[in-house]
């Protein structure tokens, strides 16, 4: 509340003691509160299936093959472009012949797994790449590879994301009913 | 009322004992860099020289390089501390130009999380404001850490939408890009009743407190024609018997849906704008109860999922879509050519209008109520210096 | 043995035994105020933090000496040592045991008032000698703040002696045998908060460090110090509230009496110093800072004055018969 102070002594000095035995009351309190302090490295917090951690590039799950084809979709959305991919042309299929990522320019926005058509690249749970010399966070493509096999995944893939953000269609028949938005996993 | 662009205040010694500091652009309160150049006379202030640009990252010709797809997650970079509503500006600036609709779902989806970073930007100011004028070392800490403590678990609420913290990339054109995942609702329920509890413990503790009383009452005072000329916006104007709010002028997002008070203090002191915000953190929470009982289901955008750089393109045409930001009104000004970049697009920050107000009310006033009336001005340099 | 060489021996015991305990105050008053704000302090340098101290001391003493080019060299270097013989000086009268203590004298709690009085010098040197303008307007506002807060903090003393009848602070702490002079009726009580108000402002502790007020002048007086220097000034400043705090146990809480055999007593005694130095730590962590006039009225307006009707009314009631003597 406003308070008019230097009106009246008494009236002052009761209202400065009240006012300190109330904060002092209240850091005590905390005193006796849990400390939320997370022992990290040794107790690590659980984080939430979206998390935006490192990237990655992933293997197909039945057949192991990579997942890439070079389209280069991810490098021309990159805002600091820190992605430079080379296209491999093949009989069957097209790979990346050569995929960096910068990762200490990275911006963890999501957007290069947002329109990754392949789910190729994603983020993983996890942010434990931390190193003394800066040439190691510039990720070729085993490196990238090998992030995918170490760390757990996020929720997000390219097909996922925009599944979700994708208008349901509307109903062909009277029977067929779009599939409403609601809670999505 | 004619107003000068600075004002050096003559007292006392007529000027023969007057001592320029500089209170740097690295300097534990300035809230960032900011370089004020102080002419004392003893401890009394009598000019104020402000400095900015230190931050300045070329975001407008950024936002003439990217495109609508690109920058809305370079859009938070703005005003770090309250992304959401920067980014909101200039998604729906880009949508006013293109007439895109938002479907009624992720304008209830903007709303939520806009609220809520209304809830953690506040929760950051209290606690840097009073670590200003308490001390590193002392009571300013634990309320700093305290109120840290409220906005982590409100940066949890926003990871587990988006993945992000701090800065998110939420919105696109069209709509928002995540949906709500599985116990989201009860998530925040429960943060905002902790949060509401919390907040009344730190009231107490401050409010009755005759020293912090002492440090904020009679103390930067902004009169309403003042307010009014120099153009401040948010919780400054408020605090100074002005009733604007952007939510209320000229509601975007389904404001209008929703029941809320808007806190107006007439004194203008630092004491009357903290008043504002610690009521706007109560209505913050009310809209947000308010927005997940009625969430509608449906689509969360109306744009399909973002394939191609390209994907998004608004035809001719220029608009000025403002927000209420934490810290006033937050505006985008974009012209479009029908490419995918936008020709033009410029930023209204909020902090940088509030700044200009301080040459006016800083001289008069001791070295230690320039800590004081910077943290309850409560600048953010990224939007500052852009 | 000969006298002297049992002091010199005592005196050396006393100063390496207070530099322990000053180093170890300073981990328990971050653990402290930590605990106060949902964290843990230390934590890793040895187990919960233990070695803290020793890691801090060895860091300050490898640090390069920075000394700015344009400082008064004399000034500058012997301020940290003006500032820290005063802090230090003041436990040479501190008994603590009957009869355990380096020099009681007859006037011991106006020695103790007098030299510990005497850190502004060695404040003021440290701020003019660094010139620099934070340092100086810090250090002109510590002469303004420390030198209106002696009085109260005298007159607030004074209480005590004037219940005990003596200047000599084992004559004070023997009194004190029966009742605690905390606990005698209102002025026990008013004499003990108007000494720790007085404290905080002696020791430029929140709510009353508007000379350090780090958001504003980061660090004050000590912003051009580093290393060796920076550790002496930090030395003192602890040493001067560890010395106040076992003052405040002396005066009011009855040093060393306590239940249990007598050679309890000087832990008893550390116990209630811990107690006052906890104290002032907890309204330190509570509170955000006032301004220096405001800083100055609390003194001239507020304390001083009840300070002073409060040793009129204890001398009143010690005329009518209503105290302990010694």
């Amino acid at each position: 509340m406003r308070k008019e102070l230097g009106q009246s002594f008494w009236g002052d000095l009761g209202d400065l003691c009240s006012a300190v035995g109330r904060a002092m009351r209240v850091t005590l309190i905390n005193l006796f509160r849990k400390p939320v302090t997370v022992h990290y490295p040794d107790v690590k917090r659980t984080y939430p299936d979206r998390f935006r951690g490192v990237l990655a590039l992933t293997y197909d799950k039945e057949t192991g093959e990579e997942n890439c084809i070079g389209c280069r979709l991810c490098e021309y959305i990159c805002p600091p472009q820190v992605i430079k991919v080379e296209m491999l042309k093949a009989e069957k299929r097209n790979f990346a012949k050569t995929f960096t990522l910068e990762l200490y320019a990275c911006e963890f926005c999501e957007l290069c797994v947002q329109v990754c058509p392949t789910d190729a690249i994603i983020m993983m749970k996890s942010f434990d790449v931390a190193t003394r010399d800066r040439r190691e966070l510039l990720l070729d493509k085993d490196r990238l590879h090998q992030l995918g096999l170490t760390f757990e995944p996020s929720w997000a893939t390219g097909n996922g994301l925009r599944d979700m953000q994708t208008p349901p269609r509307a109903p062909k028949a009277e029977g067929d009913h779009a599939k409403a938005g609601g809670a999505r996993e | 009322m004619d107003v000068e662009a600075r004002k050096v205040i003559e007292m006392g010694y007529g000027g023969s004992e007057r001592l320029t500091m500089n209170m740097g652009p690295q300097h534990p309160s300035a809230h960032g860099v900011f370089r004020a150049i102080l002419t004392l006379e003893g401890e009394t202030v009598v000019g104020v020289d402000a400095v900015i640009g230190y931050l300045h990252r070329c975001h407008e010709k950024l936002g003439e390089s990217l495109t609508y797809t690109q920058y809305p997650s370079i859009a938070s970079k703005t005003d770090y501390v309250a992304a959401m509503t920067s980014e909101l500006a200039y998604v729906r600036a880009a949508e006013l130009v293109g007439k895109v609709d938002v479907p009624k779902r992720a304008q209830y989806l903007r709303v939520i999380v806009a609220e809520l970073q209304r809830i953690a930007s506040h929760c950051l100011w209290l606690g840097t404001w009073c670590l200003d004028m308490g001390g590193a070392l002392g009571g300013g800490a634990t309320v700093f850490l305290y109120c840290i403590r409220e906005r982590e678990t409100v940066l949890d609420v926003f990871e587990a939408l988006t993945g992000a913290r701090l800065l998110y990339g939420l919105h696109q054109v069209g709509g928002v890009r995540y949906d709500v995942p599985a116990g989201w609702d009860a998530q925040v329920r429960r943060t905002i009743d902790t949060i509401d509890q919390r907040i009344s413990e730190y009231e107490d503790m401050l409010e009755s407190n005759a020293f912090f009383l002492a440090r904020t009452q009679g103390v930067g005072v902004i009169s309403r024609e003042l307010a009014q000329e120099v153009g401040i916006s948010g919780p400054l104007i408020r605090g100074s018997g002005v009733s604007y709010d952007v939510r209320r002028a000229e509601p975007y997002s389904s404001y209008e849906d929703f029941d809320f008070k808007v806190p107006v203090e007439p004194e203008g002191d630092c004491f009357s704008r903290y008043r504002v915000r610690m009521v706007e953190f109560r209505e913050s929470i009310k809209i947000v109860r308010q927005a997940l009982d009625g969430l509608p289901a449906g689509p969360i955008s109306s744009r399909p999922g973002v394939k191609s750089v390209g994907q998004v393109r608004i035809p001719k045409g220029e608009a000025y879509a403002r927000v209420e930001g934490a810290r006033g009104e937050v505006g985008c000004y974009l012209i479009a050519d029908g490419s995918a970049k936008p020709y033009r697009m410029k930023w209204r920050g909020a902090s940088f209008s509030n700044l200009s107000v301080l040459p006016h009310i800083i001289p008069g006033h001791k070295v230690a109520d320039v800590v004081a009336i910077m943290g309850s001005v409560d600048p953010v340099f990224g939007e500052v210096d852009r | 043995m000969p006298e002297p060489v049992y002091h010199a021996i005592t005196a050396f015991i006393v100063l390496n035994v207070v530099i322990g305990i000053v180093t170890y105050v300073t981990l328990l008053e971050r653990k402290f105020a930590a605990r106060m704000q949902s964290r843990i302090g230390p934590y890793r340098v040895g187990p919960h933090g233990l070695l803290q101290p020793i890691a801090d001391a060895l860091k300050l003493m490898m640090k390069e000496d920075v000394i700015p080019a344009t400082a008064d060299r004399a000034v500058y270097n012997l301020a940290p040592i003006v500032f820290l013989i005063p802090c230090m000086l003041i436990f040479a009268t501190m008994p603590f045991a009957p009869g355990l203590g380096v020099a009681d004298l007859n006037i011991g709690i106006l020695f103790f008032l007098a030299v510990s009085a005497m850190e502004i010098v060695g404040l003021f040197m440290g701020g003019w000698g660094s010139n620099n303008k934070y340092a100086l307007l810090s250090a002109m506002r510590a002469v303004n703040q420390i030198i209106s807060y002696d009085l109260p903090f005298i007159f607030a003393a004074l209480v005590p002696v004037v219940l005990a009848g003596s200047l000599k602070l084992s004559d004070i702490a023997a009194a004190q045998a029966g009742l605690w002079f905390v606990f005698y009726p209102v002025i026990g009580q008013l004499a003990f908060i108007a000494f720790i108000v007085a404290t905080l402002a002696a020791e430029n502790r929140v709510p009353f460090d508007i000379l350090e007020a780090e958001s504003e002048l980061v660090a004050g007086f000590r912003v051009e110090y580093s290393g060796m220097k920076f550790a002496l000034i930090q030395l003192g400043e602890y040493a001067h509230m560890l010395a106040t705090s076992f003052l405040g146990a002396l005066l009011f809480l009855g040093a060393w009496s306590g239940p249990g055999p007598a050679w309890l007593g000087p832990v008893w005694f550390l116990i209630k110093a811990m107690f006052v130095f906890l104290l002032v730590t907890w309204v330190r962590w509570s509170f955000v800072r006032i301004r220096v006039d405001q800083i100055l009225a609390i003194s001239w307006k507020l304390l001083l004055p009840a300070t002073l009707v409060l040793l009129m009314l204890t001398a009143f009631w010690v005329t009518l018969g209503g105290a302990a003597g010694a």
